[in-house]
């Protein structure tokens, strides 16, 4: 049996809507009880439902065989780990976005540029990689009120369609990149379950791309 | 906060049953390196760091605890044994028939990023087989991997082969600058095919869709006899050819000894190319998310210290040794009871009779 890591939330149903288009599925009164852990009605998957944040380590450490989390997660992770399939769900960007005064601003290039973040590992890359000095400030969620209360000059997010920063005064200023789900498998699960692991991908593919 | 109650992040006490496990592991280990005739050599915990950044390439260099000496000369804690072994061959053992076979059993340290969760001091086994060319040498250390994995019970072991040339064939084929080249790298080791395909349209327009598609294939791939066969029938370049008849063979002698079921070829391994110049191998056990040990042929190596002279080992971390030993068949170390002595009051007659129960080798308790 595998053991499936899923970030609960946004990227879930989209998830166990793609595994039941693969034949993987997990019975509705199971999903709608408030366990933690459900098999699939064929019983070769068990899957787990943990923070988004979370499914990379779950993941590495082995204690999960595969996952599916955001490719943003993983670039901020830096999980140590295979990335065989984009999923194509939960499409979004990241982007560096500020209050419309700063969109044109160039970066005083001797003064730390702060940026609030729930992507510090990515936010730093971003701006070290121009050469721009950065401070980070880590917040689990509205950081849209970061510039807005003044509390730093811009910020990295992920923007879906970018109404929640319109609303809020604030542009999308660059785009690091762009996230969408993935499934990661765990490098020794790899090896030591190859034809279940196998399996899997291609069944995942062939709902993706039905052939 | 106290130094009583805090240690740095990365270093590890041990007492009890786990110090009698991991000397248990680390004996069986030694055990079946000098079964297979290598001689243990102790080296120092500290070198120069110019050492360690010739032997294992400035960039993991950098990832040592470097300090100066009292001369201002850069030392550093020794971040591997290889490069200390190899120095020592290569110097000191100039004159001595070959090959050298060497193994050790020590800690390391090294400063990894990002490195939280990790340990930076670690206990490493290993040996180095030195002056033998493929494939003879290569399924020596294979095959003494897989007895030591044997010797302490983890009997579901499997063990992945790859080999460098396989990677920079395919990169020296297709043109590929530094920058790519390390992309490249990269989604063949994360086993992104989509990434990949795509990755090649742009970068390798030369490549038909057809050999694209059959080469990200290729690269998700780990397996038996099969894998072989796919690869021969992809890879056209000459090096990444050779590469591959030098696996098959290998696996084909493995295969003869009946050991092929624990392991398996995996083309989608581009990991240690700066330093591996042949075989590379990768171990796994169930229980453990990532590997625990590996290894292979590294014949510049030796270069860096004196003449060129081919060279292949492995190292296995204690720790993931360990992990597994408890993880698959909860080992239970014993701390046998031994004999107790009451002191009574009477100094002399207890100390006398413990001394004549350990002239017996008997395991005594002064109470």
């Amino acid at each position: 049996m595998l053991t499936i890591a899923l970030a609960k939330g946004r990227l879930q149903e989209d998830a166990l809507a793609l595994f039941a288009k693969a034949g993987i599925v997990v019975a509705e009164e199971e999903l709608n009880s408030r366990k933690l852990a459900v098999l699939s009605a064929d019983q070769r998957f068990k899957f787990v439902f943990v923070k988004p944040g979370d499914v990379p380590t779950y993941v590495e450490y082995g204690v999960a065989d595969a996952g599916v989390c955001g490719r943003d997660v993983l670039l901020e992770a830096k999980a140590d780990v295979h990335e065989p399939l984009d999923l194509k769900l939960g499409y979004c960007k990241i982007a560096v976005a500020g209050r419309k005064e700063v969109v044109g601003q160039d970066y005083n290039l001797l003064a730390t540029v702060r940026v609030a973040t729930k992507y510090p590992n990515i936010a730093t890359e971003y701006f070290h990689r121009k050469g721009i000095p950065i401070e980070t400030v880590y917040l689990s969620g509205s950081v849209e009120l970061a510039p807005i209360l003044g509390l730093s000059d811009r910020i990295v997010d992920l923007v879906e369609t970018g109404r929640t920063l319109r609303e809020n005064g604030l542009e999308v200023i660059d785009v690091i990149t762009e996230t969408t789900a993935r499934l990661i498998v765990n490098r020794a699960s790899f090896h030591l379950k190859r034809d279940a692991v196998s399996k899997l991908i291609s069944e995942l593919a062939e709902a993706l791309n039905p052939s | 906060m106290s130094s009583l109650t805090k240690i740095p992040a990365g270093v590890q006490y041990f007492f009890d049953d786990e110090v009698r496990l991991r000397r248990h592991v680390e004996r069986q280990a030694m055990e079946v390196f000098a079964g297979w005739s290598y001689n243990e050599i102790i080296v120092p915990m500290f070198d120069y760091h110019d050492l360690f950044a010739r032997g294992m390439g400035a960039e993991r260099a950098e990832r040592t605890y470097r300090f100066t000496d009292r001369d201002g000369a850069l030392l550093a804690l020794r971040p591997e044994m290889t490069s200390l072994v190899a120095r020592t061959v290569a110097t000191r053992f100039v004159h001595r028939e070959r090959p050298i076979r060497l193994c050790y059993s020590g800690e390391v340290f090294r400063y990894d990023e990002p490195t939280e969760r990790a340990a930076r001091e670690f206990h490493q086994l290993g040996i180095e087989q030195i002056g033998q060319p493929s494939p003879t040498a290569d399924i020596e250390v294979l095959l003494i991997a897989a007895e030591m994995l044997g010797s302490l019970g983890l009997n579901d072991f499997r063990i992945t082969l790859s080999h460098v040339d396989f990677f920079n064939g395919v990169a020296k084929a297709l043109e590929m600058n530094e920058n790519n080249r390390a992309q490249l790298r990269e989604l063949i080791d994360r086993r992104n095919s989509v990434a990949l395909d795509e990755f090649l349209q742009t970068n390798a327009p030369s490549m038909t869709e057809e050999r694209r598609r059959a080469f990200c294939q290729l690269t998700q791939i780990a397996g038996k006899g099969e894998a072989i066969t796919k690869a021969r029938g992809t890879l056209r370049n000459e090096t990444s050819r050779t590469a591959i008849e030098q696996l098959a063979s290998i696996y084909e002698t493995l295969n003869e000894l009946e050991m092929a079921d624990h392991f398996d070829i995996d083309f989608g391994d581009a990991g240690g190319i700066e330093y591996y110049t042949g075989l590379t191998f990768k171990v796994y056990v169930p229980g453990c998310g990532n590997e625990i040990g590996g290894g292979g042929r590294y014949d510049n190596l030796i270069s860096n210290f004196g003449k060129s002279e081919p060279a292949v080992g492995f190292s296995f971390a204690l720790d993931g040794l360990v992990n597994a030993v408890i993880r698959n068949q909860n080992f239970q170390p014993t701390d046998e009871a031994g004999q107790t002595i009451n002191l009574d009051g009477n100094l002399v007659q207890a100390f006398r009779q413990a001394r004549k129960l350990r002239s017996q080798q008997t395991k005594v308790k002064i109470q």
